[in-house]
């Protein structure tokens, strides 16, 4: 059960506060860096949301990532829609097609539901990769980006998009704590915890992970309509189950079920891979290496096992 | 206020339930009796909906619910309890009552307000942690709890959705002769107007808390009586092997 404990809120605000720093202090490639880790961030949030909380572990949050872009894409690109517009339309589809795949797998379980994820998400892939009208394997160009001149903020500067997309962040979190602790982010931890005890106290269980499920693919669809307006093109590539995988890798990497973790997994895949990229093509030996290591350790993740470990002191001082 | 109308089911060739019928009034205290593998849980499972009859029919108030399924069934105010331990791992005891209630008050769906830490809610949690004797064991994590703590627990979560039928399939198994007498004190504590149908192997208890008892051997309602004509009969006598002559 989600709690929005002291250790939490710190974590965010630091790892928050230190990429906007590096942003800040950077140039354009650290800023790169800074929205690369942001847009994934985005999309572990929204992942651990189901996955950590519902027990519901996706490979489709690639393919939803892309659908929030490319409906914003075409909204603006081919529709010649305003921005507002577009976002509204991008969140709405990537919500349906969530809420679609969580009332067709809410009933299956285990690896069965990856598979029915994965199933869908490639489905959608392939929908775009043949879609004449969104550009096939060429994709789209020419997505406008928001125009926030009227607060004084110019989206088309790097530093000052990439302050954005960190705000996002912080709200794609606050959206889904503030959930968690809702009537339904409760009711979505009893599922977690036992699905049929929860029918059997009279909860329609399934539509209740379809809604979750459709709430988890509105946040990730936000990161797909930040990745759009980010480099103002968007290709199949968006959609393909690598990224699912990746995302995937960051929650668990920084704890899957505790929210603020997966920020974190975020920033430390991103880092990792340009660092050590840097010296070596073979950098996802790296991280493979990396997450084995994670696992092993009794598979909390970097900040899972640290929240474990402060936990465990708590309880003996208190035990004393 | 439950009718239970020729019920079979087969697992296969394996016949569990065989034409069983059962009625009972509103408020009735029911004990099933039976020997191991009688098929006693697979009735219960038939009642709650986790199972589906081969044939038959089951009433709830007058109304057809063989068709309805688990949660739907709960939500006409059908309740029970399980012989293994069924609850939620890994949260507290307040949580798991949390739940309980705040399901069984159709509160689920709100993004907006926080039902589980509400007044209502609040209050029942305290009110069936009393009557189960969890009241000071609210901030226990399940995980941590006693076996019998546990169990009690698995009542509390029955009883949280204050249900009018409530199903309970061995209460106290496995549980101190104190636990088995606060729970004879608590069926009595409860209002009369539950319905309830209680699995028991502890036949005193049956006997004490009944109004009527069935008894299942083999899959099918061999007898059913009142707890004094149970005593005297000789079919429930033989498949006891004499358990309670020094009674009678
Ligand atoms: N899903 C199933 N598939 C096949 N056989 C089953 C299934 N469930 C129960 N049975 C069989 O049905 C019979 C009755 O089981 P049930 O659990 O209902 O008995 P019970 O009266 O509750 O016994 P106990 O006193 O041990 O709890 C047993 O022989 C059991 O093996
Ligand atoms: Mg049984």
């Amino acid at each position: 059960m989600f709690h929005q404990t002291p250790l939490k809120t710190f974590t965010v605000a630091a790892v928050i506060a230190a990429l906007a720093l590096y942003a800040i202090l950077g140039g354009y490639f650290p800023r790169e860096i800074v929205i690369e880790i942001a847009l994934l961030a985005i999309l572990a949030v929204s992942l651990d949301f189901v996955a950590g909380y519902g027990g519901m572990v996706s490979l489709c949050h690639g393919a939803i990532y892309g659908i929030g872009a490319y409906a914003f894409a075409g909204m603006t690109a081919i529709g010649g829609y305003d921005t507002v517009t577009a976002t509204l339309v991008a969140l709405a589809a990537a919500a349906a097609f969530g809420l679609f795949v969580g009332a067709v797998a809410a009933n299956i379980t285990g690896i069965f539901f990856i598979m029915a994820t994965l199933a869908f998400g490639q489905m959608a892939y392939v929908v775009v990769f043949e879609s004449r009208a969104l550009g096939g394997d060429d994709g789209l160009s020419g997505i406008a980006r928001y125009d926030l001149s009227a607060i004084g903020i110019d989206m088309n500067d790097s530093l000052q998009f990439a302050l954005f997309c960190l705000a996002v962040v912080v709200i794609a979190y606050a959206a889904a704590a503030y959930v968690l602790r809702s009537t339904f982010g409760r009711t979505l931890s009893g599922i977690h915890s036992n699905e049929d005890r929860m029918r059997a106290l009279g909860l329609t269980a399934w539509r209740h992970k379809a809604v979750a499920f459709s709430f988890s693919s509105m946040l990730a669809g936000a990161a797909g309509i930040l990745a759009a307006q980010h480099t103002q093109f968007v290709s199949p590539e968006l959609l393909v189950w690598t990224v699912s995988g990746e995302v995937l890798i960051v929650v668990i990497l920084g704890g899957l079920g505790t929210l603020a973790g997966p920020i974190a997994g975020a920033a430390l895949l991103v880092l990792l891979k340009h660092k050590i990229g840097a010296y070596t093509e073979h950098w996802h030996l790296v991280i493979g290496l990396f997450l084995v290591a994670a696992v092993m350790a009794g598979g909390r993740g970097v900040y899972g096992q640290i929240e474990y470990w402060l936990r465990q002191r708590a309880g003996r001082r208190a035990d004393a | 206020m439950l009718d239970v109308r020729d019920i079979c089911k087969n697992f296969g060739g394996l016949r569990v339930s065989r034409d069983i019928s059962m009625h009972l009034e509103r408020g009735e205290r029911r004990v099933v009796l039976g020997p191991n593998g009688a098929g006693k849980t697979t009735l219960f499972n038939l009642l709650a909906g986790t199972l589906k009859p081969t044939s038959g029919e089951i009433l709830l108030d007058g109304a057809r619910i063989t068709n309805l399924n688990v949660e739907q069934r709960a939500r006409l105010g059908l309740s029970r309890s399980y012989q293994k331990n069924n609850l939620f791992e890994g949260l507290t005891v307040r949580e798991n009552l949390a739940l309980a209630a705040a399901t069984g008050e159709g509160k689920t769906s709100s993004f907006f307000s926080r039902a589980h830490e509400s007044r209502s809610v609040r209050e029942t949690v305290e009110e069936v942690a009393e009557m189960v004797g969890l009241a000071d064991r609210l901030d226990t994590g399940v995980a941590h709890a006693s076996y019998g703590n546990r169990r009690q627990l698995e009542v509390g979560l029955a009883l949280a959705t204050k249900p009018k039928l409530l199903l309970m399939d061995e209460p106290t198994s496995g549980v101190g002769p104190g636990m088995i007498d606060a729970f004879h004190r608590l069926i009595a504590s409860l209002p009369r107007e539950i319905t309830i149908v209680i699995v028991e192997h502890d036949l005193d208890l049956g006997f004490d808390v009944a109004d009527r008892i069935s008894v299942l051997n083999y899959g099918e309602v061999v007898f059913e009586g009142t707890p004094d004509e149970t005593k005297g009969s000789d079919v429930v006598r033989e498949i006891y092997l004499g358990d309670w002559q020094g009674d009678a």
